[in-house]
């Protein structure tokens, strides 16, 4: 993925390195680039990773880029039915570590499952950006994304909650950092938990357009947050389902065919998933990244639904995303080095700079991109969630998208079992569902991360994907 | 406010006689004759110089003729020579009468009644949205600092420019995204001005904001108990063990008193910076201020530029143009019509880059050329603005620094520095 699941893949690695708390422990194991114990580890050189066609078919010789298509090739020989089958040793499954020695995938442990994924990995994290986009001198170190990035860049506007359109990226955040939009919320106290409030954001109708501040209150009534508050809260402001049907639809009128539904119940979300994945894969029919955002999340939010869970936590998954991962991806464990800084300068929220990100950098990203970001802010931000704050904002996380995103990426797994490679992600993506009440959430995060990983991916979710998220 | 675009087209011969054409003139031949930066074919321009040449000559009867013509000529709502006319008038007027002090304050006093972060903002924001003139330097600066820090864990910037702080969230999201582990950005902005100084009241939570928005450990310092750049000192900075310095000095230096730029740049050199990045206007003021027509030659070359430029990137009616118009008529009158002792206010003493180049090596610095990279950065920048920007990289080996130019005059320049070993 890009850096925040990078820092994700760093933090993950701190945990291991002392001897974790169980919850992590068992965490750890659905961590991305956590291969089966008994893959054959293979290592191989820069220069033979990057070599093409490295699977000879012992038959004929001739070489493909890719096992699969060896496999199949094989199949055209003819050979009796033993000879097709792998060897023993074949049969084994393979795990590839990135030959840079830096690499968090160096190690035998975080190896990841596929050649291709751990070439392109290996391109896109060390190797040389020669692919440079004209418009916007954003740089790629594979030819493909570059090109996908090429079509698209500049065609994608950007929408500050102000409502200020934006075609350049550089204009937006600048933008985006003196508007009021933004300061609004600053110049409120970090505000604690709100006893004003009940935890509504699931239930009501919307109320007519609200005051901020009432968003700011009913949002940290909600969620428990570790520290400022605020910073949640400026996100969150277009996952209140109250500001989603005032706001956020009459902003973003694009979006407002996936978004009606979405207030009423689970399965309308799944939808608004489903929908978000197939327009991205046709090329992105949304126009702002952050109007696909803002229904993503406000898919979360207003279908959140299930009394079956604990409500507080319920309501505001993605609050819990965002405010869990202030202190844990960036510096790794959560804990103490959450600690590091002043309070003045709380810790960073590397949910949050994804989802600028998702605004921002995905700019030229079809809109695919910016909600698998999304979804792997929520994810990577979980299991640090589960140690830092404990479990009932796991399992809020759990909720939410087990209620929405569950089905509607069960859909696009089902649909392309493909892209996230090892079935067993797909199971724990339903796990992840499971873990509304359990408090384990690390299934989404290894279909996230792992399945961003898997580069394979890249051709089916849209050009940007990989370029955007291995890097 | 547009209503005298089409104003009559007056002409002047060598006598200084009026010959007025009833031809209306366009927008298109003004800005025609701006491409030739000296205006050659502009009826102000000439007018202007004729009458600052008869103020030095102390022709009085022809300055006083020259003075009443631009007086029923000029609008500072007219088309860009009208405008031109109508400041240059009054920076002459003030020259002639001896007024220009006393002008000067007022302006300024008018400026900050009316100063509001809201307007600041909106200008400064719209400004870079239509021309590069400010988003060159930032662009060129941010990516030098980014490359002279790449890899340190504790950064310190010190921030030494007018841009209130407009340049840093592209920073801060740069280094959000940067493929290593996200630094720890200490930013101390020094502002000397009134205006910048309560401005920064309002911008400080939004920078803490934005950085936590973007995931930017971060920590910000404002100095603002200074009256003038010189009073700056090494321990006001309080720099750290471990932090990597990088000082940031956009469109300030110009603002120190000639005499204090020397010490201004050997405090930075001090502080041993992993760089400087420097930007200013592309004009000298400087080291002509004793010579009225040079120096006035020079302010009308550089603000007829600027007029054009200001005239081809915004709305007519923009309400932002005319403030920074406004901003251009308080820096000709300090320029023209003061002299240099004017207390409490800033110089407008500009130097050029060779200018400054200069100065930075006399203090033990050394010019560093933008990489490849940031001025392929500065390239895709200007391919997002109109026409007539271009990017003019250093011709000469003694010259440092690239230069953004507007129909092909340099007028902003940027550079990157060094402490010499």
């Amino acid at each position: 993925m890009n850096d925040s699941t990078a820092s994700g893949d760093d933090s993950s690695g701190n945990q291991a390195a002392p001897p974790p708390p169980k919850a992590i422990a068992k965490k750890k194991r659905n961590l991305p680039g956590m291969p089966d114990p008994d893959a054959e580890v293979i290592a191989l050189s820069p220069k033979t990773l990057m070599a093409t066609n490295r699977f000879v078919c012992e038959i004929c010789k001739k070489g493909f880029q890719r096992d699969q298509n060896l496999q199949l090739h094989r199949r055209g020989h003819n050979l009796p039915w033993k000879l097709r089958q792998r060897s023993s040793t074949d049969a084994k499954k393979r795990v590839y570590v990135c030959p840079e020695p830096s690499c968090v995938h160096h190690d035998p442990s975080r190896a990841l499952g596929d050649l291709t994924g751990i070439k392109k990995h290996f391109c896109r994290k060390h190797g040389e950006k020669k692919w440079k986009c004209d418009k916007c001198s954003k740089k790629y170190a594979v030819q493909s994304d570059w090109k996908a990035h090429s079509k698209i860049c500049g065609t994608k506007e950007y929408k500050c909650d102000c409502g200020t359109l934006f075609n350049r990226k550089d204009s937006f955040i600048t933008h985006r950092a003196f508007c009021d939009a933004l300061a609004e919320e600053t110049s409120k106290p970090p505000a604690t938990v709100s006893p004003l409030s009940p935890p509504t954001a699931a239930s009501s109708p919307p109320p007519p357009p609200p005051l901020p501040s009432e968003h700011e209150d009913s949002t940290q009534t909600d969620v428990v947050l570790p520290d400022n508050n605020n910073h949640v809260t400026e996100m969150l402001e277009s996952v209140k389902p109250d500001s989603t049907s005032g706001r956020t639809l009459d902003e973003t009128p694009v979006m407002t065919n996936l978004t009606s539904g979405s207030s009423s119940n689970g399965s309308s979300s799944s939808n608004v998933f489903a929908s978000l994945f197939a327009s991205s894969t046709s090329s992105g029919s949304f126009q702002s990244q952050t109007a696909g955002f803002s229904n993503l999340f406000q898919a979360i939010a207003c279908s959140d639904p299930t009394p079956a869970v604990a409500p507080s936590s319920s309501s505001e998954p993605v609050a819990l995303g965002l405010a869990v991962n202030q202190g844990s991806s960036i510096f790794g464990t959560a804990g103490p080095d959450h600690m590091q800084y002043p309070p003045a300068a709380p810790p960073p929220s590397l949910s949050a700079t994804a989802l600028l990100q998702k605004a921002a950098q995905m700019g030229a990203a079809a809109s695919n991109t910016s909600l698998l970001r999304g979804l792997g802010i929520v994810s990577s931000s979980s299991s640090p969630s589960v140690s830092h704050d404990g479990a009932s904002l796991a399992a809020g996380l759990g909720l939410g998208l087990a209620c929405d995103s569950g089905s509607g990426l069960k859909e696009l797994m089902l649909g392309t079992p493909s892209i996230f490679g090892p079935k067993r992600t797909t199971l724990d993506l339903l796990g992840l569902g499971m873990a509304a009440t359990g408090g384990s959430t690390s299934g989404l995060s290894v279909l996230m991360n792992g399945g961003l990983d898997v580069p394979a991916a890249t051709p089916f979710l849209g050009r940007e994907f990989g370029g955007q998220d291995i890097r | 406010m547009d209503t005298n675009s089409k104003f009559l087209n007056p002409r002047i011969n060598n006598g200084g006689l009026v010959h007025i054409d009833m031809q209306p003139s366009t927008t298109t031949s003004s800005s025609d004759s701006a491409a030739e930066g000296g205006g050659e074919a502009k009826w102000a321009s000439k007018l202007l110089r004729e009458c600052a040449a008869a103020m030095s000559e102390k022709d009085s009867a022809k300055m006083h003729h020259l003075l009443w013509m631009l007086n029923e000529l000029a609008s500072p709502y007219g088309d860009t020579d009208q405008k031109i006319a109508a400041y240059f008038l009054q920076a002459l007027f003030c020259k002639a009468t001896d007024s220009g002090r006393r002008c000067y304050k007022t302006l300024v006093s008018v400026a900050e009644r009316s100063h509001s972060f809201d307007s600041a903002r909106k200008l400064i924001l719209k400004f870079q949205e239509v021309s590069p003139w400010t988003t060159f330097g930032h662009v060129a600066s941010n990516g030098a600092t980014l490359e002279a820090l790449e890899g340190e864990s504790n950064l310190h910037i010190i921030d030494i420019s007018s841009t209130l702080c407009t340049q840093w969230p592209t920073l801060l999201e740069a280094l959000a995204t940067r493929t290593d582990d996200t630094p720890h950005l200490r930013l101390t902005v020094v502002a000397t001005t009134a205006a910048a100084k309560s401005a920064m009241k309002e911008i400080s939570p939004r920078m803490e904001k934005f950085a936590r928005l973007m995931g930017v450990p971060f920590e910000f310092i404002v100095i603002a108990d200074l009256n003038r750049l010189g009073e700056l000192t090494k321990d006001a900075l309080s720099i750290r063990e471990g932090e990597a310095v990088a000082v940031n000095c956009i469109g300030a230096l110009k603002h120190a008193d000639v005499d204090e730029r020397r010490s201004v740049i050997e405090m930075m050199k001090s502080l041993n910076p992993k760089v400087v990045t420097m930007v200013e206007e592309e004009a000298n003021f400087s080291s002509n201020r004793n010579d009225f027509v040079e120096c006035f030659e020079e302010c009308l070359r550089f603000h007829t530029i600027y007029f054009d430029m200001l005239e081809e990137s915004f709305a007519a009616t923009s309400n932002e143009k005319l403030m920074l118009e406004r901003e251009c008529l308080r820096n000709i009158v300090r320029v023209l019509a003061c002299d240099d002792k004017v207390e409490e206010h800033d110089s407008e003493r500009r130097e050029k880059g060779r200018q400054w180049s200069e100065r930075l090596r006399e203090a033990g610095f050394s010019a560093v050329a933008h990489s490849e990279d940031v001025v392929d950065d500065v390239r895709a920048l200007l391919k997002r603005y109109r026409a007539g920007w271009s990017l003019v990289l250093p011709a000469e080996d003694d010259q440092t620094g690239i230069f953004l130019a507007w129909k092909d005059e340099p007028v902003v320049w940027a550079s990157v520095w060094k402490p010499s070993k």
